[in-house]
């Protein structure tokens, strides 16, 4: 893993600016005729709301990023049954320039991540933050991020590669049977007990009892939650038919994260049994982003 | 005394993980309800928390025979009962490595002392003792001097779960080798937890308590109490750099100890004995002095002292007493 990192990062420099105070980044406001040379300029003053939310989609090392005019879009794929998506709309950032109408590119997320908390820094919202400037020429170029927190700049420069097509899962909203939305705390603590020693998580989804079930089989026996559908942690119950669908266990651990950071999540079945997450996170400054995970159900289960 | 019931048997692995995280537990769980569904072999725990959720576990089980120790509590010679505090604070000296205590229970004196088994070691370790005056305790009766030895570690999860509960802790017990019972009460529970104790004979096992109860007749029971007093005129003996109090109740390892054993045997018949119970080692001295005053000096030629006294008793033969 290690001489992966020292392949991906081309050159990474620190500079200590005198007579810089924390307010103003001088190294990270360009001319004009700076920004020219690249084809994507995204600003954010507070990293962390870059790196928290990449967080949440980090069970494997290599993600796709999808730039258009409406945000920055991260894609994360494993074994081509499961997907993570983080979306951070053009808003959040502080300056969000792009000259096509898509740019994309593969790059090693963890690398990403670790240039992204270089200066380590406080979990602690508030207090000081690392400012951050990601910039990017085009196709073969590699990935320039100026980094700089009270004074101190560091530059970044992290290979991409070709980026791999995502999968499209086609599933839309026509599709959709069921549909709950949950308040994330409900299920926290349902997803972090969970049976590891079962290979799937099965759902169920009802309009009649048990409504919202999610069961694990593991060595010493079976377990179920039932969260009823006029429970006030159930913010929307829409389930028209009763499915009951598994997915790998090793496939949606890591969802967890995501539930960890959000404050809702919406759980979506369609008719195939194919599952869609989607996560509402709030940031440190309290603006909305989403994550969402799309998974293959691993076994049909007979629908009634 | 326990009755048998059918034991219903979980791998400890499979329960604790649904209770593991208290704090949660508080705050969410407002009911829980456990039941045994014999036709699936599953046992039911099933959590009825806030906002409607409910959390069910179907966990496997095996039926088993329950493993009882057959305590004859009342039996004990030796009963202390103190405030889980008190014991919390007596064990709290000794690190969490420590296996082994000793309790000696005397008429003026508990002490808790560590214990090892190697006394080689004896210059290298760090030895502790921890000695209390009968009047700390809530109730204290004891028959004689007496001293057992248990594995610590079991002791404190009974002590932690006590102090939690402000329970009060009742200990039984009576000589090395026999079982000692630790258990606490209150209107809702009852938890007893029984100890093997080390026997002092050369084999180093623990005596596994067994589903009969050694017999410890009211014939036996005197004769110790008897040999008890006149065992606390005698000095203290010093063996290899540990301090001993005088035990009519036990000795330390002595081949010789066996014959005295089979003597026993050999005449009285009717009696059952345990061959290492060591109550039956003090009555074989009783009788032994009574054979070697029969026999005259032979017996008590082939008879190996432990450790010569520093002063002589009045009577050479008490003082011969494997007992000493």
């Amino acid at each position: 893993m290690r001489k992966e990192v020292k392949a991906e990062v081309v050159t990474c420099w620190g500079a200590f600016l005198q007579n810089a105070t924390t307010a103003t980044m001088p190294l990270l406001t360009h001319s004009q005729s700076d920004n020219e040379q690249y084809v994507l300029v995204a600003s954010l003053d507070n990293a962390r709301n870059l790196s928290n939310i990449l967080k949440a989609i980090t069970f494997k090392d290599h993600a796709i990023f999808t730039a258009t005019r409406n945000g920055l879009k991260v894609t994360v794929e494993d074994s081509k049954c499961l997907q993570a998506n983080a979306f951070i709309q053009a808003e959040i950032f502080q300056e969000f320039t792009i000259k096509e109408d898509l740019v994309g590119f593969q790059i090693n997320l963890t690398v990403l991540l670790d240039c992204l908390s270089i200066f380590g820094g406080s979990t602690v919202p508030g207090g000081v933050s690392t400012a951050l400037r990601m910039c990017y020429r085009g196709y073969g170029y590699p990935l320039t991020l100026f980094l700089e927190e009270g004074g101190v700049v560091t530059v970044c420069k992290i290979n991409t590669q070709e980026p791999e097509e995502p999968i499209d899962f086609e599933f839309c909203s026509s599709n959709v049977t069921n549909k709950v939305i949950l308040l994330s705390e409900s299920l926290k603590e349902a997803f972090s007990e969970l049976d590891m020693t079962s290979e799937v998580l099965q759902i169920t989804m009802s309009p009649s009892q048990p409504y919202f079930r999610l069961s694990t089989f593991g060595n010493s026996g079976n377990a179920h939650y039932d969260y009823p559908k006029d429970s006030d942690m159930m913010e929307l119950f829409h389930c028209t038919q009763t499915q009951t669908n598994r997915y790998k266990m090793a496939l949606l651990k890591p969802s967890t994260k995501a539930l960890a950071l959000s404050c809702k999540v919406s759980v979506r079945t369609d008719s195939r049994g194919f599952l869609s997450l989607q996560y509402l996170v709030r940031n440190d400054d309290g603006q909305i982003c989403f994550v969402e995970y799309y998974c293959c159900p691993d076994q049909e289960v007979e629908e009634e | 005394m326990q009755t048998v019931h059918e034991g219903v048997a979980n791998t400890v692995h499979s329960l604790l993980p649904l209770f593991r995280c208290l704090t949660s537990i508080e705050r969410n769980v407002e009911r829980c309800q456990i039941s045994v569904n014999i036709p699936n072999d599953r046992v039911m725990i099933q959590f009825s928390c806030k906002h409607g959720i409910t959390k069910t576990h179907n966990l496997r089980y095996q039926e088993s025979e329950a493993l009882q120790a057959l305590f004859a509590s009342h039996l004990c010679l030796n009963v202390l009962r103190a405030p889980a505090r008190l014991l919390a604070n007596m064990v709290m000296h000794f690190p969490a490595s420590q296996e082994e205590v000793t309790l000696s229970i005397a008429p003026f004196r508990v002490s808790l002392m560590n214990y090892h088994e190697e006394a080689n070691d004896h210059v290298k370790m760090i030895h502790t003792e921890m000695s209390l005056h009968p009047d700390e305790f809530d109730y204290f009766q004891s028959a004689g001097d007496s001293a057992i030895t248990f594995c610590l570690k079991e002791l404190r999860g009974l002590l932690s779960f006590a102090e939690l509960h402000c329970l009060p802790v009742s200990i039984h017990c009576g000589a090395a080798g026999k079982p000692v019972c630790f258990s606490v009460e209150d209107l809702v529970l009852e938890a007893t937890v029984v100890l093997a104790t080390l026997i002092e004979s050369d084999s180093r096992g623990l005596s596994q308590p067994t589903n009969t109860p050694d017999p410890i007749s009211p014939r036996c029971a005197d004769a110790a109490v008897v040999s008890c007093e006149a065992a606390r005129d005698q000095p203290l003996i010093h063996h290899a750099g540990m301090e001993a109090v005088a035990s009519s109740q036990g000795s330390p390892a002595d081949p010789s100890a066996t014959q005295h054993h089979s003597l026993l045997r050999l005449h009285a018949p009717d009696e059952t004995w345990a061959t290492t119970s060591p109550a039956s080692s003090t009555i074989c001295s009783l009788l032994f002095r009574a054979l070697s005053a029969e026999q005259g000096e032979s017996p008590a030629a082939t008879l190996s002292v432990l450790a010569h006294h520093s002063d002589m008793e009045e009577n050479e033969d008490s003082a011969r007493g494997p007992s000493v």
